[in-house]
């Protein structure tokens, strides 16, 4: 273990950094680490894609080739609207009822003693469960979709949002009192902004959570959009535009996810301890 | 003037413990333009006072009296200072004392008007745009004071305003509140548990006892007016140390009644 | 008589006990109790009413629930999901623990496979299914892959930042006494990091449960999620309700033991903190 690493453990003394080698220098930056990963990682596919391999495999090389001819098919980009559209909908409903829920829980004991069970309830069920169920009720249409992703998000949008109305400083709502603010003055002037790092922390999860909606419906009953083409990509024994398809999803999540960080970032720059992210 | 009658409030008790007695008869007369202090130690109901005071909560037995009107909630001529600072942290500087005056209904440039010149007062010209974040706790306070001064308070209710603070903070802004206040001679009541502060800083000192909270006493402080230009002198002086040693002497005697009582009931 | 008597109190207890059951409605039990009573009662309500298409009343899917038991249908693909989730889920925990404690403890390491595994988090793990399908064909294996995607990463997340907040001085102390790498790991930043490893495993266990049924909703061949794919595609509403249930005591279950398993390891923690999480 070098003096770069036990500095995790040490007080900060060590050997003076000069005279170390190229390599060594190298691999304290992040940039080399990351790609080093990367290379591995495709290397050991590649390996065993050549050497051991099946129908269902597809090389690193294959899979970085379909995912580029992906980005020019206008088939693609219609499954990405088809899938995307559920999801922003549902995402948009989450948001317009979540928030307001949560607050309202937060703030008021009453609401939140007669709600709490159902929302602990929904947060350990798996949604995906409920599937046949939603499909029962009101078909395979977008509204199913949209239904889903809902059951999804809103959840830990609720549960953000009260954990941030109780977060807000006590002495912050006496001070507001002192200058003889009413309640709806409070609500606008202290809980709502003094709640807003944990709404934000919420929309940020619930986003992810969207997302995941939207391709597990898609994965499990209503073969459309990206999901559909997983599935019809596995069926015409295209591996390499299968994995191509995941490739993607998982890009687009974290490209979600970055705007959502960004977004907290400018929108809330005082700090706030988090609820820890799923 | 505030006159304090006879003011009892008791805090029930939850889960089967007793409850406390936060104040018991408590009599107290503030004169306009005086500083007075208020001193005990941790847990005496002080701050319960305070609040009542402030029309925060309510009271169970007794009268307050602000200038003959009895006291109903909040009031425009009262401002409080917190010991937590309580500034919204997703404020500026200038939105944080623009918020009593908006909410005493003056209009926005008016009251950015008046904040920026109590910003200035304070001491801290040139940070209208900063962030509470951005602030140390001794600025902070200075913003707090800011707030309270901006909606031309006749009484100023000030609750431990330099408790969260360093030593060093502490004196600066005890001599710059000295400051402020000999040019405005607000009424002031300001709590603490320090006697060299509430020595200092007041006119007179009420020494308050702990469970049930009662003023025990009040002592007028020589030392005259002005003071903020001198503190340190003020500090050293043999009336300074003459108070002082007798308020130790009272706080002395009661620890040691209560101490004798709990080994008493203790067996 | 001492002078100490009555002064010093215990301060804590070490192996905490769950607090008593009050009969206070405004607190504890009360409240959740009725809230679940009234909605089972509504349930109760509409189901009957509605008809049976997709609304069955709770009685209906109790009794099917009660049925399945004692015939012992449910009973195979019970035990498999459970030791699919066993596998899946103890495999999760060792490997994420280890990975999590040695990017905490090493820079480099952190480094060099955080964006992965940050990646991995926040996309949707079901996405890996078909991929894991193709891998490993039908079957245990796809599905004990699938779990340990579903929770893995937030395993190794919570252990890595665990080890990171361990708290400065306290490393510096164990320092100052002469400890070697070693021994600091060993008796300050592991026992330190415990709790957030373990609020990390509570999540965890959550996710397992859904990582396990969405697996085998996908696969449709074996385990609770095929009885429910089955049903499902049946129109059978009062079986996957039925089984909806007996997953979510599975899901009560596994956290209620990590939390046990917690509230054992972290007994040094004030109350306080405790509740907080």
């Amino acid at each position: 273990m070098s003096s770069a690493d036990s500095q995790r453990l040490a007080t900060g003394g060590g050997r003076p950094r000069a005279g170390r080698s190229l390599v060594s220098r190298a691999l304290d930056s992040k940039a080399v680490l990351r790609l080093l990963t990367l290379a591995v990682i495709a290397a050991i596919w590649q390996w065993y894609a050549l050497a051991i391999g099946g129908l269902l495999i597809p090389t690193f090389d294959g899979t970085v080739l379909a995912f580029i001819g992906l980005l020019f098919d206008a088939e693609f980009w219609r499954a990405v609207w088809v899938s995307n559209q559920a999801m922003l909908i549902g995402f948009g409903v989450t948001v317009a009822f979540g928030i307001p829920m949560g607050l309202l829980m937060g703030r008021y004991r009453p609401a939140e003693m007669f709600t709490d069970v159902y929302i602990n309830i929904m947060l350990v069920t798996p949604m995906a469960a409920l599937i046949p169920l939603i499909i029962m009720a009101i078909g395979f249409g977008l509204n199913a979709r949209v239904l889903l992703v809902v059951l999804f998000a809103i959840p830990m949008v609720i549960v953000n949002s009260r954990a941030g109305v109780r977060e807000v400083d006590p002495s912050l709502i006496e001070m507001a009192q002192s200058f003889g603010a009413r309640e709806r003055t409070i609500w606008w002037r202290i809980l709502v902004p003094g709640s807003m790092p944990a709404i934000m922390t919420g929309l940020r999860i619930g986003l992810s959570r969207s997302l995941t909606a939207m391709v597990v419906i898609e994965l499990l009953l209503i073969a459309v959009g990206l999901g559909g083409l997983i599935i019809n990509f596995r069926g015409a024994f295209e591996p390499e535009s299968l994995y191509a398809v995941v490739v993607f999803v998982v890009l687009e999540a974290l490209l979600l996810i970055t705007i959502a960080r960004w977004l907290e970032r400018r929108l809330v720059p005082w700090t706030r301890e988090g609820v820890l992210a799923k | 003037m505030i006159e304090i009658r006879g003011v009892s409030k008791a805090f029930p008790g939850r889960g089967g413990k007793g409850g406390v007695q936060a104040l018991e008869d408590v009599n107290l007369t503030v004169h306009d333009n005086e500083f007075l202090t208020v001193l005990g130690p941790s847990g005496c109901g002080k701050t319960t006072l305070l609040r009542c005071l402030g029309g925060l909560v309510s009271w169970d037995e007794g009268e307050i009296l602000i200038d003959g009107r009895p006291v109903t909630g909040p009031g425009p001529e009262r401002a409080m200072v917190f010991q937590s600072i309580a500034l919204m942290p997703w404020a500026t500087v200038v939105r944080n004392v623009t918020f009593g005056l908006e909410l005493r209904g003056v209009s926005g440039s008016d009251a950015r008007a008046r904040a920026r010149e109590l910003i200035e007062v304070v001491g801290l010209a040139g940070f209208e745009s900063s962030m509470p974040f951005e602030l140390s706790g001794g600025m902070q306070q200075r913003v707090g004071l800011a707030r309270a001064l901006a909606v031309q308070p006749e009484v100023l209710l000030m609750d431990e305003p330099f408790g969260a603070l360093d030593e060093q903070t502490r004196r600066l802004l005890q001599e710059e509140l000295l400051q402020i206040w000999e040019e405005r001679r607000t009424t002031v009541v300001f709590i603490t548990h320090s006697m060299e502060e509430a020595v200092l800083l007041g006119d007179r000192v009420a020494l308050m006892s702990a469970r049930p909270g009662k003023i025990e006493e009040i002592v007028t402080v020589p030392m005259p007016r002005p003071r903020s230009a001198h503190l340190d002198t003020v500090e050293g002086s043999a009336e300074f140390a003459e108070v002082t040693s007798r308020l130790w002497g009272r706080l002395r005697e009661w620890q040691v009644d209560v101490g004798r009582h709990r080994r008493v009931a203790a067996g | 008589m001492s002078i100490g008597t009555g002064v010093y109190t215990r301060v804590g207890r070490r192996h905490p006990r769950l607090p008593p059951v009050s009969f206070d409605l405004t607190r504890g039990v009360g409240p959740t109790a009725i809230a679940l009573a009234m909605g089972i009662g509504f349930w109760e309500l509409v189901g009957q009413s509605a008809g049976f298409r997709f609304f069955p009343p709770f009685s209906a899917v109790l009794m099917r629930l009660v049925e399945m038991i004692l015939e012992g249908e449910i009973i195979p693909p019970l035990v498999g999901s459970l030791t699919n989730l066993g596998i899946g889920f103890s495999v999760s925990v060792v490997l994420g623990i280890g990975i999590g404690l040695l990017m905490g403890a090493y820079r480099r390491v952190e480094a060099a496979l955080d964006v992965y595994v940050y990646a991995l988090l926040t996309a949707p793990s079901l996405v890996f299914a078909p991929i894991l399908f193709s891998i490993f064909g039908l079957g245990r294996e796809p599905i004990v892959g699938l779990i340990i995607i579903y929770t893995i990463f937030i395993v190794i997340i919570n252990t890595t930042s665990a080890v990171q907040t361990v708290p400065r001085p306290l490393i510096e102390m164990g320092r100052s006494y002469g400890g070697n790498d070693w021994q600091i790991f060993r008796r300050i930043i592991l026992p330190s990091a415990t709790p957030m490893i373990m609020a990390g495993l509570r999540l965890a266990g959550a996710r397992a449960v859904e990582g396990m049924i969405n697996g085998e909703l996908f696969i449709a061949a074996v385990g609770l999620g095929a009885v429910i794919a089955r049903a499902g595609n049946r129109f059978d509403a009062t079986t996957v309700l039925a089984v909806l249930i007996l997953t979510l005591l599975i899901a009560f279950i596994v956290v209620r033991v990590i939390k046990l398993i917690d509230m054992r390891l972290t007994s040094w923690l004030p109350a306080t903190q405790r509740g907080q999480r």
